[in-house]
């Protein structure tokens, strides 16, 4: 035979040999160092969609299925797989799939320049948390300070500053969470969102309606009158705060009385816009898009000395 | 005597002085990414030992037995096939080791997982990266270079000494990646500046334990004096002790 030939034949035997000799090793190895797991272990692994993207919380699919089987972890947690997918798993648990509403931020004030008292000439660093420290800026010491701290923190584009008071574009969020921990006054609460728009109570103050009217023309006095008209409010601290696991869009009949009799108007339906209110700004301007300068987007730090 | 002092030379050039890591800056990958702490450091530089010293020892054989040119496995079987000269198959050198490493890695794996549970979840993903560890392919390597073959190494180990040489490799690369998590714990109390926490101050930390490391640069040549020569510092030393009293 050939040179070349045979020690192609022999190089193919002498890997062939390797193989079937480590293979023999590790098959027994399987078997001597078998670990016993859960088989719901494996049925749940295989049910997710092993994208081990993270959006479950977990830090992959195996984390999570461990989390599933050990620790009765929410099985409609992955956001990939969906419906279907938490219908797959809770059928492997032996549970029922938890509905489960998307949590959307809401800001609880809806006062602008105009509607705020005995604002100070503020000249300090432009950021929420920095006035949040001094005294003065503005007379309500619960509500929006318009410095925008939420919209820096908004990964989407979702918040903007209108006249001093942060507004939330539905469309945009996502409900990530990130406004409602940056905000200094703990204003922004993250609501589910049971309908496309849902009710929220647009004040932050604490005080007596006294103390309210001496600093803002919109906050809530805690007249309770909402509480009087509808189960759904509940007076805490001077405040209406709704139940939302009672929150029903469908039965809304005594809500709506009382959201029309609340003196100040502070009953406010939030959420992504009606057709009606696309139509009334049918003929407004759409503002020119700006395009991102990488001159400008390069550093973003405000100083004004 | 002899014998005893080309072992302690090479494992402790091997461990210290030419240290894997901070030397030849092979297996940076565990060194960063498992350094976090001591515990676990600790436990992938024993893995990371064991793979080493399975892997190197197999390499070895299969090298001496089968690969090498004019290998005894090899010869007889082409002779069988009626080929006459020695048959080189070293052009597999390299498969082969990757074999063996990926052969022994999962084999550790399955025991860790049996029997170490806790540890095998702290390892995570980098307990079957050990695979791709250059340094096990590396120390493989370095083994083949002293394989005895028709063509002749240059210093031709058995396998004694290629178990010396992989186990401090091992050794080394456990002392190092425990010092630098013994240092990354503690820097996890420091304030570091912004732009360098993580990897940044990681790294700088590595290339500062690699300056260190180069002070045992030439520590070899002084041991193997203090090594060879005991008796001549011995001799001077017993008449002036003698001469005392």
């Amino acid at each position: 035979m050939s040179g070349t030939l045979v020690i192609t034949l022999l190089s193919g035997g002498a890997m062939g040999a390797l193989a079937v000799g480590a293979g023999y090793v590790l098959g027994w190895a399987n078997r001597k160092f078998h670990v016993e797991t859960d088989p719901r272990l494996d049925a749940v692994l295989a049910a997710l969609p092993g994208a081990n993207c993270g959006g479950c919380g977990f830090v992959g699919c195996a984390p999570y299925a461990e989390a599933i089987v050990t620790q009765g972890a929410a099985v409609n947690k992955c956001p990939v797989g969906g419906p279907a997918c938490a219908a797959a798993v809770a059928a492997i648990m032996g549970v029922d799939v938890q509905q489960s509403w998307p949590y959307r931020p809401a800001i609880h004030c809806r006062a602008r320049y105009a509607e705020r008292l005995q604002r100070g000439d503020y000249r300090g660093e432009p950021s929420c948390s920095a006035a949040n420290l001094i005294g003065g800026v503005q007379g309500c010491t619960y509500g929006c300070l318009g410095f925008g701290d939420c919209r820096k923190a908004c990964e989407f584009d979702a918040i903007r500053i209108e006249d001093g008071l942060a507004v939330i574009d539905y469309e945009k969020c996502v409900g990530c969470g990130a406004c409602a921990r940056v905000c200094p006054r703990n204003i922004i609460s993250m609501v589910p969102f049971k309908h496309a728009r849902m009710l929220i109570v647009a004040c932050s103050n604490l005080d007596t309606g006294r103390d309210v009217k001496a600093v803002c023309t919109v906050g809530c006095i805690g007249c309770t009158a909402c509480t009087k008209r509808s189960p759904l409010f509940k007076m805490v601290n001077n405040l209406p705060v709704i139940n939302y696991d009672e929150y029903d869009p469908e039965h809304m009949d005594a809500t709506q009385l009382a959201v029309e009799k609340c003196p100040m108007k502070g009953l406010i339906y939030v959420g992504k816009p009606r057709a009606a209110d696309r139509a009334a700004v049918k003929d407004e301007p759409a503002p020119t898009l700006v395009k991102a300068d990488f001159k400008t987007t390069v550093d973003d730090t405000e100083w004004q000395g | 005597m002899d014998y005893l002092t080309t072992i302690l030379l090479l494992a402790v050039s091997t461990a210290l002085i030419n240290n894997m890591v901070l030397h030849y800056f092979v297996g940076i990958c565990p060194f960063i990414g498992v350094s976090r702490r001591v515990d676990t450091a600790f436990g992938m530089g024993a893995a990371v030992t064991f793979v080493v010293a399975i892997a190197s020892a197999l390499s070895w054989a299969l090298t001496r037995f089968v690969l090498a040119p004019g290998a005894p496995l090899s010869s007889w079987a082409a002779a069988r096939l009626g080929y006459a000269g020695a048959p080189d198959l070293s052009v597999l050198n390299y498969i082969v080791y990757i074999f063996v490493i990926a052969w022994a890695v999962q084999l550790v794996e399955m025991y860790v997982r049996k029997f170490f549970p806790a540890l095998y979840k702290a390892f995570g993903v980098f307990l079957p990266l050990i695979t791709t560890n250059c340094l096990i392919l590396f120390v493989c390597l370095e083994v083949m270079k002293h394989v005895p073959s028709a063509a002749g190494a240059p210093e031709p180990w058995g396998l004694d000494l290629t178990l010396v040489y992989a186990i401090s490799a091992g050794l080394g690369f456990l002392i190092a990646i425990v010092i630098m998590a013994g240092i990354r714990e503690e820097l996890d109390l420091c304030d570091v500046p912004a732009p360098l926490r993580g990897p940044g101050i990681t790294l700088l930390v590595a290339g500062i334990l690699a300056l260190a490391f180069l002070g045992f640069t030439g520590m070899d040549a002084g041991l193997a004096r203090w090594l060879k020569a005991p008796a001549a510092d011995a001799v001077p030393a017993a008449p002036a002790e003698g001469a005392q009293p």
